[in-house]
């Protein structure tokens, strides 16, 4: 591409994006068709694993916000509908939960978290966030871009994976509409971590020392190493899990700037 | 009562003002002085994201009821930001993001230490501490109600009147959850009730000194709060703060009018 067509591409219109959010999703989710035909319980399980993520909107924004990062009010301004829409597809998830004989999502005790010393940077409270932003700056808004980009690459894989592994048509049906919904946050995302990464070293620095480590999908620190791991297996095992993984990591190594090893971090970090 | 969540988040809709005829503006304009507190309400509206790091450096954002509420909180805040825009942009004020960035990027060192600060003090504090933060946040949505409720008195344009009824109308709604919070957490605890009375009235200033010049601030709280109609309306929100558990006899709303000199 060249940069007249880069430049002559239309930037994502968050106001569009805010106009036309997508609220609750429970009018078309045919519930009842899972009374005769009940999901398996592996994909009860991936499903709940994914209702805790999609709903721990508030824990990322805490940590986005305690940064430079707040002080982009177009960032902010499309995180505050991004977290709205965020916000109903955890809710369509809890209620196909429960047609489905579980509980919501966040209901119950998930068990105890994974203990990774390498994950310790992303279980930093907000003190030490903080702190620590202050010496990184505007190019940590890059990185934040560039995590949500490549979290909306994993979500979308495990979507994927819950469908053909459900072989259900009413939850493939609303799987696409959520897959849909997220797609909006992917190009957000993607714009942003693009222009930011070719345009500052910086960021492609702080990209890479973060991507060598980081956990997935986004939040996975603070869920249970039980739920993780049948996570990794069950999306990221295996022959084809493996490909799976193996193509977000050249997702990863095609962004501006990073490498194949930083791809590589990043698709062995989501099979362990 | 307590505050229905699920039912508020079922009903959380964005602010609609499609039916109201905004262009009439361009042959009424409204007077100088108003859009200049038009201007400043926007730009708190849009800020709501900014307050809403503080309260999640504290315990309460793993509470899901909190979430759920701060979730719908903020898009209808972000819409009253985008409903005054629009009158702005009527009257050739353009509001756009990229201009408010450059405002929060001026904010400066006190605004990169306040989490800091929010979380070290949530941290010695403990739970009494979102005490606090909703009894805060009530004494804030108590003010911008009243700010558009005068706002609409003070203006008499119908068309303006209606979009300020409206937008009210929501921030009853947050007023509700607010005051039902702290209502609750403060009447369990009395730790919660002095550290609530010692912030609000130590620190409390009318919602948008923390990012506005000090003329603004100046020129909004004379606007809307000036006068024996303004004053009196300013005492009322003062009772109202002052009628939750511990809070008694506070009139931070009136003192913060005498030190504005309004």
């Amino acid at each position: 591409m060249t940069s007249t067509d880069a430049a002559s591409r239309a930037r994502f219109d968050v106001r569009a994006f805010a106009t036309t959010a997508r609220g609750t999703l429970r009018p078309e989710l045919q519930l009842e068709a899972y009374e005769a035909s009940q999901l398996s319980p592996d994909a009860v399980h991936l499903l709940r694993y994914l209702g805790r993520l999609e709903s721990a909107t508030m824990e990322q924004l805490r940590n986005l916000l305690v940064t430079a990062t707040h002080k982009d009010a177009r960032v902010t301004a499309f995180l505050v509908t991004w977290a709205f829409e965020k916000f109903w597809i955890a809710d369509a998830i809890d209620q196909i939960l429960v047609a489905n004989g579980s509980v919501g999502a966040q209901v119950g005790d998930e068990g105890a978290a994974r203990a990774d010393r390498s994950e310790s940077a992303e279980r930093r409270g907000p003190i030490r966030r903080a702190i620590l932003a202050m010496g990184q700056g505007v190019p940590l808004t890059g990185v934040h871009m560039t995590a949500g980009l490549i979290d909306e690459w994993v979500m979308d894989t495990a979507y994927e994976r819950l469908d053909a592994l459900a072989a259900h048509p009413t939850l493939s049906v609303t799987l696409g509409t959520i897959r849909s919904i997220k797609s909006r946050h992917e190009s957000f995302f993607a714009e942003e971590a693009r222009r930011r990464l070719a345009e500052s070293p910086k960021t492609v620095k702080q990209a890479t020392s973060q991507l060598a480590h980081a956990a997935w999908p986004i939040g996975a620190v603070d869920r249970s190493d039980t739920d993780r791991t049948f996570f990794e297996q069950t999306v990221f095992g295996g022959a084809d899990g493996l490909q799976r993984a193996t193509t977000i990591g050249h997702r990863v190594a095609e962004l501006p700037g990073l490498t194949p090893q930083t791809g590589d971090a990043v698709a062995r970090k989501l099979r362990s | 009562m307590a505050f229905d969540v699920d039912k508020y988040t079922a009903t959380s809709v964005s602010v609609n003002w499609d039916d109201l005829d905004l262009e009439r503006f361009r042959e009424h304009p409204l007077p100088e002085g108003s859009l200049r507190t038009l201007r400043y309400m926007a730009d708190v509206e849009y800020h709501t994201v900014c307050y809403t790091r503080d309260l999640l450096t504290t315990p309460s954002h793993k509470e899901a009821e909190m979430g759920a509420f701060m979730t719908m909180w903020n898009r209808e805040e972000f819409w009253h930001g985008e409903a005054l825009a629009t009158v702005l942009g009527i009257h050739g004020i353009n509001v756009d993001f990229d201009e408010l960035k450059a405002k929060r990027l001026k904010l400066g060192w006190r605004d990169k230490f306040d989490p800091i600060k929010q979380s070290v003090i949530g941290k010695v504090v403990g739970a009494d501490f979102v005490a606090v933060h909703m009894a805060w946040g009530a004494a804030n949505e108590w003010s911008a109600i009243t700010a558009y409720n005068r706002m609409a008195a003070l203006e008499q344009d119908p068309v303006l009147a209606e979009l300020l009824k409206r937008i009210a109308k929501q921030e009853a709604r947050h007023v509700a959850f607010y005051t039902s919070q702290a209502r609750e957490r403060l009447a369990k605890s009395t730790k919660a009730q002095k550290f609530a009375r010692f912030a609000l009235s130590n620190f409390w200033a009318p919602v948008g000194s923390s990012i506005m010049e000090k003329n603004e601030v100046k020129h909004v709280m004379g606007h809307l709060m000036g006068g024996v109609e303004g004053r009196k309306a300013a005492r009322k929100i003062d009772t109202a703060i002052s009628g939750l558990p511990g809070l008694e006899g506070l009139t931070i709303v009136d003192d913060s009018l005498n030190a504005l000199g309004v």
